[in-house]
């Protein structure tokens, strides 16, 4: 498998990044006809290096991956949609769009192999630190280092939406305010109103339920 | 998505965000025993092998591959799973796994194409959006076709109905029933043919009467003759009303139908007019308009015409293309109406005095028929009256397409029905014919064994002549004679293939099978066979194809004349196996050695009730049984 890629990637001509795409378009017939883009992902050696995943692992995404999406890149859309399936009773695309920001490290709307094998990469077999850090930037919104309120309140009410309508609350259920707001004090050590990566993980790290919780995800291929 | 499954691992993660900000614990994984995933297997199909990773199939565990229930199939030798199915319609199967999407090639039988997916276990729901449609329309139309040799089929078998069956069935089926069915059925049609011209007559103004200035039509003149064949029409029509609601199977049903919606108002008038007839002069207005209700009789015509049946059909099936053109004309209508009277209104002397007026106009303009009595005199008037005859035109001219294409397609879904009919008597014949010669086959088979084991030849070779599996075959078909037994014997075939019997003239219970054409006979030795056969065939109640008649014997009337090709039932008899016989029915044919040959003839002892027969024949080419057996009835054509 890895030698086929190499030999494809030869026999293809990129210029600059492999992530960049290569687009053919006809102009004149854009609108009826589709864009041919062609994303290619990283020589396999190279993921390799870069992620905890072995070759085979490597090669078995990769397949599962190209056979889901043949263009190569996974869009916000598809994303959601996904989500919608595992998801089916509640609305799963809020949720959605704030992982698939945090998976498409490079935010250029699309997540490609390399994106998605990192991403798993941190999440299966990453370290606890590694873990909380894709957390902390999952939740950082707007990416500017700090966890206000808001995006507390629009993480937790997004994941609440995922329930959907038909879920029984539990009798301690509380609304996805007050959680937030429960959350957001419990993680605010400081009280100056925003959470930064330092505060996070340590509150989570002081939290053993959290950090169970984390090293549950683990995922073998 | 082709499959969730494959993004597992993605969503799993996406599980992380939720660890810091859950109040609980999260629940531990359950653990999984995975197999290694990328292993491939290999499918042979009919020889053409496809090879496909193991997870692609496991995607959907519901069906076939993705089960256990291919290990069935699996061949260790070759270390694959082995399908004698199609391959073409495998390819596409294979690919439903591989991208989540059943494609239905146009090219392909639906039938077939259904019966893989059943094989498979796939459901035909999940085909794609892109092929559905082409798949549902053919399966409709296999369908129909379908229902429509199920019910003529139907209509073949001899089942016993009740008399109320029997009824139904004659209305419904006219054709297809007794004559009896058929006289009713022309009758019927007679009178309503009858009641209409009478109506019409009946107004026709007949010359002057001498001495009468008035000019009367020929309904009252004649009264009192056109009201009793107005009666004798209403009669029958009752009678035949009830005996349909009688014949029902499902009355509530059938009083709702259309038809007999139809019948009622048919004879209501008659009845109606017959209590409020010359009481009060202010209902006769009311019997007058109910004389109208009697053209409706006409409509039971449709009872004898297909096509209009199938032109009712399509007007209802056509209701919503018909009713849009009632639309868009009573808007169009609506809008010309108007303007002209508005346009008109002011002209001295102008027939324009109102929009419901212009109504007319319009209608007459819209649909070119131009009648003149009502014209515009206004230049601009006539600008609009010119508009609107020409937009008349196109608003009609454009749902007709659609009525006609779908009148045109039933009717050639009928005309084919009806072709196929023909056609499919005349397939089955020849189909029959066909099958029924391996049947001879046998029977010739031990004639020519037996002719041989009396020429002395020697068994071998004429065994070494038969291929393995005829030499199979017979030797069920021999297991299935010792069994029962009975004995295989020739049949008789009328014109068009289906076998029958001859039955003579006396018998009373009739054989199901229809009444034959004389078949010549195969060899004037056979003449010289007496009777007794026919009568035995009277109690043949089999409907194998080969006819093997039941030996139970009664007894037969002798010197019935023969055909010796047809049924005829052996009553073979051994003496030497007369111990094995409760019965001791006597013995035929004796000469002839038990079978060790594939072909020789078997004589077994039946058990039959009463041997009193006194009917002895000889068979050709063998020594005959000797007389003196007055309960032989040999009367096979062996």
């Amino acid at each position: 498998m890895g030698q086929a890629l190499k030999k494809a990637r030869q026999k293809r001509k990129l210029v600059g990044n492999s992530d960049a795409p290569q687009v053919g378009t006809d102009h004149e017939l854009d609108d009826l006809e589709m864009q041919v883009v062609r994303y290619k992902p990283d020589g396999l050696d190279e993921l390799v290096r870069n992620t905890k995943f072995s070759k085979k692992e490597l090669q078995l995404m990769y397949r599962g991956f190209k056979q889901e999406c043949p263009t190569g890149i996974v869009d916000e859309d598809t994303f959601k949609d996904i989500y919608a399936q595992f998801f089916p009773q509640g609305d799963a695309s809020q949720y959605a769009h704030y992982v698939f920001n945090t998976f498409d490290t490079d935010h250029n709307g699309t997540i490609s192999f390399e994106e998605f094998v990192l991403g798993l990469s941190v999440l299966s077999r990453g370290t606890l630190n590694e873990k909380l850090n894709w957390a902390f930037n999952l939740y950082d919104v707007n990416r500017d280092g700090l966890i206000t309120r808001e995006e507390m309140f629009l993480i937790i009410q997004a994941i609440y939406e995922m329930m959907g309508r038909y879920s029984e609350p539990t009798f301690e259920g509380v609304s996805p305010k007050e959680h937030a707001e429960k959350i957001f004090q419990k993680m605010d050590l400081n009280r100056d109103g925003v959470i930064t990566m330092e505060e996070f993980m340590d509150s989570c790290k002081m939290d053993e339920n959290i950090t169970k919780s984390i090293s549950m995800f683990d995922t073998t291929l | 998505m082709a499959s969730v499954a494959a993004w597992l691992p993605i969503v799993r993660a996406g599980a992380v965000g939720w660890a810091p900000v859950s109040p609980n614990p999260m629940p531990p994984v359950p653990v999984q025993n995975r197999r290694p995933s990328d292993e491939k297997i290999m499918i042979n199909v009919s020889g053409r092998c496809f090879e496909t990773w193991r997870h692609t199939i496991d995607k959907y565990p519901d069906t076939l591959l993705g089960s256990d229930e291919k290990e069935y199939f699996y061949d260790e030798e070759n270390n694959e799973y082995f399908f004698d199915r199609d391959p073409d319609i495998f390819r596409q199967i294979l690919n439903f796994y591989r991208t989540g999407k059943m494609h239905y090639p146009k090219f392909e039988c639906i039938a077939a194409f259904d019966e893989e997916l059943a094989f498979f276990g796939i459901m035909p729901e999940i085909i794609g959006d892109c092929c559905y449609e082409d798949y549902r329309d053919r399966k409709r139309d296999t369908s129909e076709r379908m229902i429509d040799d199920r019910l003529s089929e139907d209509g073949e078998t001899d089942q016993s109905y009740s008399l109320r069956e029997k009824v139904w069935r004659a209305f419904e089926n006219p054709h297809s029933s007794t004559t009896a069915a058929l006289v009713l059925y022309y009758v019927t049609g007679f009178f309503i043919a009858v009641s209409v011209i009478a109506n019409i007559v009946e107004t026709v103004p007949s010359a002057a009467l001498p001495g009468t200035v008035t000019i009367l039509p020929y309904g009252e003149r004649y009264e009192l003759s056109f009201f009793c064949l107005d009666t004798a029409c209403v009669m029958i029509f009752t009678v035949e009303y009830t005996l349909r609601l009688y014949a029902a199977p499902n009355r509530c049903k059938f009083m709702r139908s259309v038809m007999s919606i139809i019948d009622l108002v048919a004879i209501l008038p008659y009845y109606i007019g017959l209590f409020v007839k010359d009481e009060n002069s202010d209902l006769s207005g009311a019997f007058v308009t109910l004389r109208v209700f009697r053209v409706f009789r006409i409509f039971k015509f449709s009872r004898h015409s297909q096509g209009l049946r199938i032109l009712g059909y399509t007007l209802k099936s056509c209701a919503s293309e018909l009713g849009f053109l009632l639309f868009s004309l009573s808007m169009a209508i609506i809008i010309f109406a108007t303007i002209m009277y508005y346009l008109e209104k002011n002209v001295a002397g102008t027939k324009f005095y109102s929009i419901p007026a212009a109504f007319w106009y319009t209608i007459v303009t819209m649909t070119t028929l131009g009648y003149g009595d009502l014209v515009p005199t206004t230049i601009m008037g006539k600008i609009i009256g010119g508009l609107c005859s020409l937009s008349g035109v196109l608003v009609i001219a454009l749902p007709v397409p659609v009525i006609v294409s779908n009148f045109s397609r039933i009717y050639q879904q009928n005309q084919r029905a009806d072709k196929r009919k023909a056609q499919k008597k005349a397939r089955l014949a020849k189909i029959q014919i066909a099958k029924n010669a391996s049947g001879t086959a046998f029977v010739a088979k031990k004639k020519a064994a037996e002719r041989l084991m009396q020429s002395g030849g020697s068994m071998e070779e004429f065994a070494a002549k038969m291929s393995g599996f005829e030499q199979q075959h017979h030797h069920l078909l021999r297991c299935l004679e010792k069994t029962t037994n009975r004995e295989f014997v020739e049949m008789e075939y009328t014109y068009n293939g289906v076998p029958c019997s001859r039955t003579p003239e006396t018998t009373t219970h009739h054989p199901q099978s229809p009444p034959l054409t004389p078949s010549p006979s195969t060899s004037s030795s056979h003449n010289s066979r007496t009777t007794g056969c026919c009568g035995r065939k009277r109690r043949s109640n089999s409907s194998t194809r080969y006819h093997s008649a039941p030996t139970s014997a009664t007894p037969t009337s002798p010197n019935t004349p023969q055909d010796y090709n047809d049924i005829q039932i052996r009553v073979p008899n051994r003496t030497s196996r007369a111990d094995l016989n409760a019965r001791g029915y006597p013995k035929v044919n004796s000469s002839i050695p038990t079978s060790t040959v594939t072909t020789a003839i078997v004589t077994m002892p039946t058990p039959t009730p009463t041997p009193t027969t006194d009917v002895e024949s000889n068979q050709s080419g063998c020594t005959n049984s000797s007389g003196g057996s007055p309960n032989v009835v040999r009367i096979s054509a062996l």
